[in-house]
Formats: C-alpha cells, structure tokens, sequence
C-alpha cells in the first residue's frame, strides 16, 4: 500500500505547490487557457469548414458508366463492391431505360434519340460520396475503370480537386499553426514553471541534502505541471459551455455559426475532453522542461 | 560510522587556509564536539565530513568509503544514513514544523502511518507539540533550531554532522538538546557537531551534563584533543 501513500504524496505535494506559486500557477494557467482557445476556435472553424465541403461535396455525384456488352452477373458484382466500398455513401442502378426517360424530358435530345432509332445509352450507377473521402475520388475512380464491365467514370474531377486541395490546405495550415502556436505556449509555461522553481531553489537544496529520492523531487513539480495545464483547459472547457449553452442561438442567425446550436453534445464532450489531455500534456512537458535547465539539473 | 580524515588542506574564498594538514579519527559511535572560534572553519571542516564540500586536499573516510566518489544514486543511498544540521540548510517554509520532521522520513522511506505518531512524540518531548502545526516563521530562533536538530535525528542516522546546533538554543530548550543528542550517541549514532567555545562550556557547565565526549578545537586551521580543558 505505500505506493498508494507516495502516489498521493505526490498529488497532494503537486496540487499544493499550484498554490505556493501563488502568481506564476495563475500565470501558467492563462497561458494555457489561452492556447487552448485558440485551438478551439481553430478547432470550431475546421469544422465549420467540413460541414460547408460536407454539403459541398454531397451536390457532386460519381457515375460509373457500364459497357453495352455487360452482363447482369458483373452489374450485380459491381453493385456488391459498391456497397462495401467504404467511401461510397450510396449507389444506384440507372438502368439505360431510365437514363432515356430522363434525357427525353429535353426536346432537343429526344429528336436526336428519336433519329437514331435506338436507345444509345448504357446501364449506370450514380453514386454519392461520403464527404470526408474527398481527397480519395481520384484513387477510387481509378480502381471503379478496373472493374469488369464499367465502361467509363465521370466525375466533376476539377471540382473535386479544388475541393479536396483546399481542404488539404486548410489542414496542413492549421495543424502546423496549431503546432507553433503549442510549442510558443510551452516554451512561455516553461520558461514561467522555471521562475517558480528558482523561487523554491532553497527547497530544493534540502530535498537533496534530506536524501529524498528522485521520484519525490521531480513528481510534485510534473504533478503541478499537470494541474495547472488542467485548470487552463477546465477554465476554456467552462468558457465553451457557456458559449454553447447562451451564446450558440444568437450566433446561429449570423450564420455558419448554426454548429454551436446543432453539434451533438457527444461531440462537444470530445472536445472537452481533448482539450483536458492537451492542457494536461502541455502543462507535464513544460515542467519536464523547466526541470531540464542546467541549473535545475545541478540542484535535483 | 568511522570517520577518518588524512592531511585534509581547505581554504576560504580568499585563499586563507581554513583547514590545514588536519588528520583524526573519530571512532564509530562516538560523539565529539568541536569547540572553534572560527565559524567559518568549523563549518568548512562538518562540511567535509558530510561529504557536501569536497576539501582541496586531503583525504576523507566515512565507513570506509570516499564520499565524494559517489554517483548521484549512491549518494543518495548514503544520505539515508546522514543526518544534517546547518545554519544554511532551511526548514520548508511553507511547511509545518510537523510537516517538515514528517518529509524527511519520507524522504528516507518511512511511509507507514506510525511516522506521523513518531513526529508528534518527538515534538511533545521537545515541548513544541503545542505548535506542530506552525510554520518555521511562527516559532523563535531557538525553536527553529530545534526543530532543524529534530529533523536530523528522527530517523536516527548513523552518522549526524552539526554545525551549532544549539546556536540560539537556551534555557531548558538547550539541555532538551542535549538529552536528545545523548541518547542518540547511545543508540550507535557517530556525533560530530561544533559549538561556540565559551558559551557552549558554559552551558554545558551549567546543565550538569555528563561530559564523557571528545572535544577537540580547531585553531589556526589544526585540530587539538581538549580532554583536560574540560574535564
């Protein structure tokens, strides 16, 4: 059971010395409370994004053409690889019939088919794409005009590139944003947790000359580290309720805000809880940076 | 622990010899005192002995072993043997006294629920149970001398180096001290600690102690055996 002791030595001394440091804990605190808003908002405008593309993309549908000469037996294995295929959304057979029917409501066309004869076009699918596969139409396309019987695939293709690239960039941007906007967060909670140490640089002579060991040194300052990256996001976590809880109808009428109104909570929990993890990692890597200074070093 | 110190050389920041061509043995179990005018080379000369500052030259034993060639790990192993006491070497601030007796058993791996009770007892016997819950800026000088010698004794080491422990420490307070150092030494403890000449004798005197110790003074950078000044 001692390890249960230590455990909570280690916790309790953690906690505590969050309010030792008295102004540099609430400093380290509106640090990372700080980032991590900006990663929320990052987050919130990425997935305002995704529902603009989502509705974008689902307007863009795919047709894969079968050949004349095609057999019921490949119409139904292309129809099975359809539905299993996991970036298609949905797929319907559009038999040559109906696809005639449909050209015919133009005037125009039904002269001309009426002057051939014969119905000159092929059985089809129309598919719909699952929106987040966008960058994938390309490869699938690709591995559709392999299959036995398909004649051709069409696609709106410069739309879907423009789509997919835009989404792309939008992405790389905003992770290596939120990448230098983290590692400036923890060089500042670093550089902050290593004032708090030098003001408990006589503490931690002691430790030393008391004999503690090395667990006992370093856990309580990881362990403050870990809590006051917590209470930063907690404080932004509390910060977003509201905002979805009072602010999210308001918002919804400037519109592309209607998200903080119609979002499942589920996924709102997930962001908490994310944002929980970040400020706590953000918070244990710039205590074990702070405890990596040389002078720190020399001492514990 | 036996200590033993070879031709040890030490000098001020100044380049004033503090320690010069010194050599003793202090046998395991036994208490000596220091008697020196000279804070600054009594406190050199415990500093050695408690491996922290390592002498400019010379050479130093402690159970056989060289303190200043230990790895971090074995230091630390050491130290659980080493109890401290200097003028330099705080209490937790922003502890209890309770606390800071409590962290340091912890510190040396006494984490069952007795040494809470242990602490309380030790401070009752010290007469501070009154204020175990008080930070080192609540309490005198003295207390917290006290309290620094408590914190090195509790968990009774085998080696306890002292610089002035009773610096500051009067009245019953001092012969308290005393008690305790004493019955330390009798559990197998190896005393060494300093004290300011006259009024430590003084005191002493004045405590009827028992003075069956080796006392020795440091003057002018040598170490002299003092039997029959003070017997």
């Amino acid at each position: 059971m001692n390890w249960i002791s230590r455990l909570g030595y280690v916790f309790r001394e953690g906690f505590l010395q969050v309010l030792r440091s008295g102004g540099l804990s609430v400093a380290v605190i509106i640090i990372v409370a700080a980032t991590l808003l900006q990663l929320s908002l990052f987050l919130g405008i990425s997935r305002v994004l995704d529902h603009a593309f989502a509705s974008t993309n689902q307007k863009l549908e795919m047709a894969v053409f079968l050949s004349a000469s095609a057999t019921r037996s490949e119409t139904e294995h292309l129809q099975s690889v359809l539905s299993q295929d996991e970036r298609v959304q949905s797929a319907q057979l559009v038999t040559k019939e109906q696809a005639l029917q449909e050209f015919r409501r133009d005037p125009a066309i039904d002269q001309m088919v009426r002057a051939l004869g014969e119905n000159p076009l092929t059985d089809s699918f129309t598919l719909i794409l699952k929106p987040e596969t966008a960058d994938q139409v390309d490869a699938l396309a690709t591995a559709l005009k392999k299959e036995a019987g398909v004649e051709d695939v069409s696609y709106g293709k410069g739309q879907w590139e423009a789509v997919s690239n835009l989404a792309r960039v939008i992405r790389w941007s905003g992770l290596i944003m939120a990448s230098v906007v983290f590692l400036t967060a923890l060089f500042i909670v670093a550089n902050t947790l290593t004032l708090a140490l030098w003001a408990r640089r006589e503490d931690m002579i002691a430790m030393v000359r008391l004999g503690a060991p090395t667990w006992m040194r370093w856990g309580p300052y990881l362990c403050e580290g870990i809590f006051q990256g917590f209470f930063g996001a907690f404080l932004v976590m509390v910060f977003l309720e509201a905002v979805r809880r009072f602010a999210g109808q308001a918002l919804q009428r400037y519109g592309g805000f209607d998200i903080l109104a119609t979002l499942p909570f589920q996924e709102w929990l997930s962001l908490y809880l994310n944002l929980i993890v970040i400020g706590a990692v953000l918070g244990l890597l710039g205590a074990f940076w702070a405890l990596q200074k040389k002078w720190v070093k020399e001492l514990l | 622990m036996l200590i033993q110190g070879f031709h040890l050389f030490q000098m001020d920041e100044t380049g004033l010899p503090l320690l010069d061509d010194v050599y003793f043995s202090f046998p395991e179990g036994s208490y000596t005192v220091l008697l020196s005018e000279n804070v600054l080379a009594a406190t050199a000369f415990l500093k050695i002995l408690a491996g922290e500052k390592r002498p400019a030259a010379g050479t130093l034993r402690i159970g056989h072993q060289d303190p200043f060639a230990f790895t971090p790990s074995q230091r630390n192993r050491w130290l659980s043997d080493v109890g401290m006491v200097f003028s330099d070497f705080k209490l937790f601030s922003d502890r209890s006294i309770e606390e800071n007796i409590l962290f340091t058993l912890r510190a040396k791996g006494f984490w069952d629920e007795d040494s809470l009770s242990a602490v309380d007892i030790l401070l009752s016997k010290a007469g501070l149970a009154h204020k175990s819950q008080m930070r080192p800026s609540e309490l005198t000088d003295g207390e917290n001398q006290l309290v620094m010698a408590l914190r090195a004794m509790i968990f009774r080491p085998r080696l306890l180096v002292a610089d002035d422990p009773f610096q500051n420490v009067e009245g019953e307070a001092f012969g308290l001290l005393f008690k305790f150092l004493r019955e330390l030494n009798k559990t197998g403890t190896t005393i060494v600690l300093s004290a300011r000449q006259t009024a430590f004798l003084d005191e002493v005197k004045k405590s009827g102690e028992d003075l069956a110790i080796r006392w020795i003074q440091l003057d002018g950078g040598k170490l002299y055996p003092l039997e029959e000044k003070v017997s």
